[in-house]
């Protein structure tokens, strides 16, 4: 009898030393996924300790979902950097901490600025013709279904371009764009762009799609 | 007595199969609740959306997707705790 209940009271104690290990092992690593993403890292404790608590695991896995689908500090300084990096910097400056580049390469051959601009031509929806240009003269360009209201705004017309709709970058010779979470959506040559993606560069591409209208890209 | 016994097991047998059929229904519907934001976090990350199937393993799945995601580069970049 006192060899049962030994044996069960170790079982629990078994049990509850692995369930503490577990405990700080999620909640140190829930700390550091939360900070990668730019939030606080307490708030990744926190959600991991409410486990603790009477509501259980409904309320951390409430939270998963909201993390999951919420915009990260991440990807907004992203935005908010390529927007205002001036014209050559490379996506690597700023506070994000991008894929470490190889160092060992020798610096590109220095070229002449090519001071050519860009120019986005497709139809609207009612069949009329939108054509609209832009160069480095200015570092950001925003795409917009709403009338021009700024000299750097590019205006396309149309009940599916959102108000604003995404932001072209121009960096020197390279072009980025990023979607500004409009309803209507954002594809790079048929690839779904993403708020959360971020700036993605699309110097070489075709086509862009704004909502359900279709731009071709090209130089001047 | 032979029949006894085999009526009596037989009923054990149903009544185990059903009791690990749904344990293993509700293990995956549990599982699906972790698995569906997981894999949005992964692809955010920049890793493979499918590490999020990990969930499926029982007690330690859950614990690996953490590390990977806690431990590793993340490809997509990270932030730097000084950018809030």
């Amino acid at each position: 009898m006192g060899t049962g209940i030994a044996a069960l009271l170790g079982l629990v104690g078994l049990s509850s030393a692995f369930a503490l290990v577990a405990l700080v092992l999620a909640a140190w690593m829930a700390w550091r996924i939360v900070e990668k993403a730019g939030l606080p890292g307490w708030t990744g404790l926190g959600a991991v300790l409410l486990t603790l608590t009477a509501v259980g695991t409904i309320v951390p896995l409430v939270l998963l979902w909201i993390f999951a689908f919420m915009r990260w500090p991440r990807d907004a300084a992203a935005v908010t950097r390529a927007a205002a990096a001036p014209a050559g910097s490379g996506p690597a400056a700023g506070t994000a901490r991008a894929p470490a580049a190889p160092s060992a390469l020798p610096p590109p051959p220095k070229a002449l600025a090519d001071a050519r601009g860009w120019t986005l031509t497709g139809k609207l929806a009612d069949g009329a013709a939108v054509s609209l240009s832009f160069d480095a003269s200015s570092s950001a360009w925003m795409l917009t279904g709403a009338p021009a209201a700024q000299p750097t705004d590019l205006s396309v017309p149309d009940p599916s371009v959102g108000w604003p709709h995404a932001r072209l970058m121009v960096a020197g010779a390279r072009l980025g764009l990023a979607d500004l979470g409009s309803a209507g959506g954002t594809l790079i040559d048929g690839a779904r762009l993403l708020p959360e993606h971020g700036p993605r560069d699309i110097t070489s591409v075709r086509t862009i799609r704004l909502g359900g209208v279709e731009l071709t890209l090209s130089r001047l | 007595m032979p029949d006894t016994f085999y009526y009596v097991l037989s009923w054990f047998l149903g009544i185990g199969s059903f009791v690990l059929l749904m344990l293993l229904i509700g293990h995956i519907f549990i599982a699906l609740f972790l698995i569906i934001p997981t894999w949005r976090i992964c692809v955010r990350a920049g890793f493979a959306g499918a590490w999020s199937l990990l969930h499926l393993i029982p007690m330690i799945g859950s614990f690996i997707v953490m590390a990977i995601l806690a431990f590793g580069d993340w490809p997509n970049g990270e932030a730097t705790p000084d950018s809030g």
